[in-house]
């Protein structure tokens, strides 16, 4: 299958958002025999793998997200890393650092180790229990899909995606991230309880003696060549102007801010939010059949982009507000 | 995508925003007209507070016209001028829709989501891509769709402003009102012309309007008549109770002094003040106008400060009262303050020469200095207590080790003591200190009193008559012991008691030693200067 797209026609458009909806249902059909009654989580890892973002998984223990992920690696055939972060971890033991080797003829030689970000999925368990130093080693990794170790820099294999689970409870011993490195997730997705009757399905499926083997249904190719459909997708002018406005509206003091985010706010969403809000409406309006973004895609993944990207202040946090009552109020 | 298409489906694009907009501007001109109709109902009070403002400006200055306009004319001005202001509005209403949002409105109605608003879009365009073509495919379907369906717009319903109708009942009883207030008019007072500043109040006959009365009032009057006219309430009171004052005073003199300084009911203070002139001077009839000097003294006078004779005049009625009421009798002048006897005039500038006046001169001055100080609004402090403000440097002496004399390290005049350093930093509520400077619970009070030092007298006790104790020295403790060791404690006393012929002999010497530094100190003593 070739890596590149064609799309000059409007037949060939309709081939290609065919093919990417497609792959996608093949991807999700795949992962889903592993992960049970977590449909939207794994549209939203797919959505954020198909427009080349990271995610960040929020959610209580137990509820399969670091599951998710490596099946998801297993599903696509990527190489799929983990790293269980720990607050000792250095960012060496992520990037990789250069050992002492010793050479064939009995010398000594110094060599690089990559390290388990070096990899098309990595799975980051845990992302809060690091400390800034070892996460901020994440930072150029997914901004510039490259890792900078003394002076070799690594450039990382397409596709790179970095999925992060982070626990909401559990906070002693954590270092929150920083709105920088939050700002570098495409999407932040809750990942909540299942339904009575996943609940059923789970059990059958996990404590029995039977395996669950998951086959690879699609390759780095074919994601890159979905990445690529993704970014072929218009965007009307006055889709544009909604996203734009959208993401204003969550900047306090802004002309279309509402007073209850001036009043909550401390902290908006920035321009990398409006790049989100398009690109992830881009996989919604192809998944929905069409080949062109609507406002109403850009309502749907807004949650999801924005989630993480607004900050409350002590305020709203006072009044129980959370950032998803700010979007709610913002998409009124 | 075919020509033939294109075209057809510009030409449904154009359809659907026609209708679009259409359906939207019409929309929008009934939600604008139903927002003036609140506004035009309450042009519908206009007229009627007109017409009873003119009714009462004719009521004031004495018109005698029994109404203004008839009463058609009054309610037809009450539905014109709200019914014209809600035509012109009408008549200038300009709605313009844009055809973006027909075409939104149309697709949202029509839920596909956008796609024709993104073909019509796409459509002028002049580079396009495959996706665009296919996204302008796929809203023919949509468009034609929209051709053929009528779009109904929902009207966002404002809530129906239902005290606006409330204008309608309020006009029509405000346009009776100007009605009936057409038949009255008003009373008006006149001069009488034999006796100045007495006037009775007189029913003016509106049949009548060349009657004399009319006369005198258009005619220009002296000030006394135009203050009568202006204060018709105030006015008359204030004479009766300067003529009842006057006959008071002229049938029983010396009661003047008992009612000084009280007031009757209904009384102001400035009857008073115009009727004990008249009696001190004996003529109660001539003089029981009330000057024009007291007129004048009324507007300077303050609410917080009063005037230089009022207080002398409040403070010699103080006097008064507390005076004896035979003391004063005779006196014929309820203002006569000094302790002279002999009626005299209270505008004589020879009784300021009393001690009592120059005190009262000198507390007036204080008083005007306050005065002064409290007319600045309170704004500036007073001058006494203004102090050169506190450095607010905090450290206690200068580079040059030199204490800084305005430091007391808390950083300002206030007595909350600010921080440095971290603890600045630190998120709180600044706590001030209990006791300002102190870092323990509090200080340490010293007083000093002066006492004049007093001789004491005692037997002075030479060294030789001291002696051993003789008397009891009190209770004393005694430990229970043990019995072996009360037998090992008197065991050792009965060992010291065996040792005791040795130790006297030791103290003889002791003694000899002590007599022979007794007469060395004595030689010593003698063969100083002094001796």
């Amino acid at each position: 299958m070739s890596s590149t797209l064609s799309a000059n026609t409007p037949a060939e458009a309709r081939e290609a958002a065919e093919e990417f909806r497609t792959v996608h249902s093949a991807i999700r059909k795949e992962v889903g025999r592993m992960m049970v009654g977590q449909d939207a989580t794994v549209d939203g890892v797919l959505a954020a793998l198909f427009a080349a973002g990271h995610v960040l998984l929020e959610g209580v223990p137990g509820l399969g997200k670091t599951l998710l992920v490596s099946s998801l690696g297993k599903a696509i055939d990527l190489s799929f890393s983990r790293i269980q972060f720990t607050p000792d971890m250095m960012p060496a033991d992520i990037r990789g650092t250069n050992v002492l080797s010793e050479t064939e003829t009995g010398g000594t030689k110094l060599e690089f180790q990559s390290g388990p970000l070096v990899a098309n999925l990595v799975l980051a368990d845990e992302i809060n229990r690091a400390t800034p130093r070892t996460q901020a080693a994440l930072l150029e990794s997914m901004q510039e899909k490259q890792i900078s170790v003394g002076k070799r820099t690594i450039k990382l294999d397409d596709p790179f995606c970095v999925m992060a689970t982070q626990n909401p409870v559990e906070q002693e011993g954590t270092y929150p991230l920083p709105e920088a490195q939050l700002d570098r997730f495409l999407f932040k997705l809750v990942v909540g309880y299942p339904a009575e009757n996943d609940y059923r399905t789970i059990l059958r499926r996990t404590t029995s003696n039977e395996e669950i083997d998951l086959k690879p249904v699609s390759d780095a190719n074919t994601v890159i060549r979905m990445r690529q459909v993704v970014r072929a997708v218009p965007v009307p002018e006055h889709v544009e102007t909604d996203a734009i406005r959208l993401v204003m509206a969550t900047q306090p003091g802004n002309e279309y801010t509402a007073s209850m985010v001036n009043e909550v706010v401390a902290l908006g969403a920035s321009p990398r939010g409006v790049q989100a809000l398009i690109l992830a409406g881009k996989v919604r309006a192809l998944l929905e059949g069409r080949f062109a973004v609507a406002t109403e895609d850009l309502k749907a993944v807004a949650p999801d982009v924005l989630r993480h990207r607004v900050l409350v202040n002590f305020q709203g946090m006072s009044e129980g507000i959370t950032s998803d009552d700010v979007i709610a109020e913002v998409l009124k | 995508m075919s020509t033939h298409d294109s075209d057809q489906l510009q030409q449904d694009i154009k359809t659907v925003a026609w209708n679009a907009s259409n359906q939207i501007q019409s929309t929008d001109q009934r939600a604008a007209l139903a927002a003036h109709v609140p506004r035009a109902l309450g042009l519908l009070l206009v007229v009627p507070i007109a017409g009873l403002l003119l009714q009462g400006i004719r009521y004031l200055e004495g018109w005698q016209a029994a109404s203004i306009f008839p009463l058609v004319v009054w309610v037809g001005l009450t539905v014109a001028v709200p019914l014209g202001w809600f035509l012109y509005k009408a008549g200038t209403l300009r709605i313009s829709i844009d055809r973006q949002r027909a075409l939104l409105a149309a697709d949202r109605q029509l839920g596909s989501a956008d796609r024709i608003t993104t073909a019509d879009e796409f459509m002028q365009k002049s580079t396009t891509s495959g996706f665009m073509e296919a996204a302008v495919d796929d809203a023919a379907t949509w468009a034609e769709q929209g051709r053929d369906t009528r779009l109904s717009m929902n009207v966002d319903s404002q809530p129906r402003k239902i005290l606006a109708w409330l204008a309608v009942p309020a006009s029509a009883l405000l346009l009776g009102l100007v009605f009936l207030a057409g038949h009255y008019t008003r009373p008006v007072a006149v001069l009488n012309a034999d006796s100045p500043g007495m006037f009775t109040p007189l029913i003016d006959n509106p049949e009548s309007p060349n009657s004399d009365n009319d006369v005198d009032l258009k005619e220009p009057q002296p000030e006394d008549t135009d203050d009568s006219l202006k204060k018709p309430a105030k006015e008359p009171r204030k004479q009766r109770a300067v003529n009842r004052q006057g006959e008071a005073n002229a049938a029983i003199p010396d009661s003047a002094e008992e009612s000084d300084g009280k007031l009757n009911e209904g009384e102001t203070r400035e009857s008073q003040q115009a009727s004990n002139p008249s009696s001190a001077r004996g003529a109660p009839s001539a003089s029981g106008q009330p000057s024009k000097s007291d007129d004048e003294q009324k507007p300077r006078k303050k609410s917080k400060k009063k005037s230089k004779p009022e207080r002398e005049r409040d403070k010699k009625e103080r006097k008064e009262d507390e005076k004896p009421s035979g003391a004063s009798a005779g006196q014929g002048s309820s203002k006569g303050s000094d302790n002279n006897a002999a009626p005299s005039d209270w505008a004589s500038t020879s009784q300021a020469a009393t001690p009592e006046d120059e005190n009262i001169e000198d507390e007036d001055d204080v008083d005007d200095e306050e005065e002064e100080q409290e007319s600045r609004g309170g704004v500036q402090p007073n001058m006494r207590d203004r102090r050169t403000p506190v450095n607010r440097d905090l450290q206690i002496g200068f580079g040059n080790a030199r204490p800084n004399p305005d430091a007391n390290g808390r950083g300002g005049p206030s007595g909350q003591k600010k921080s440095r350093g971290v603890a600045s930093l630190v998120l709180g509520v600044p706590i001030p200190d209990r006791i300002n400077g102190q870092p323990n619970k509090g200080r340490i009070r010293i007083t000093q009193q002066r006492i004049t030092p007093e001789i004491e007298e005692s037997e002075q006790v030479p060294a030789q008559g001291r002696t051993t104790l003789n008397g009891p020295v009190g209770p004393m403790h005694h430990p229970k012991l043990e019995p072996w060791l009360q037998n090992l404690v008197r065991t050792y006393f009965l060992n010291q008691r065996e040792q005791t012929p040795l130790r006297t002999s030791e103290k003889d010497d002791e003694t000899n030693i002590s007599d022979d530094s007794l007469q060395t100190s004595s030689n010593a003593e003698s063969d100083s200067p002094q001796s």
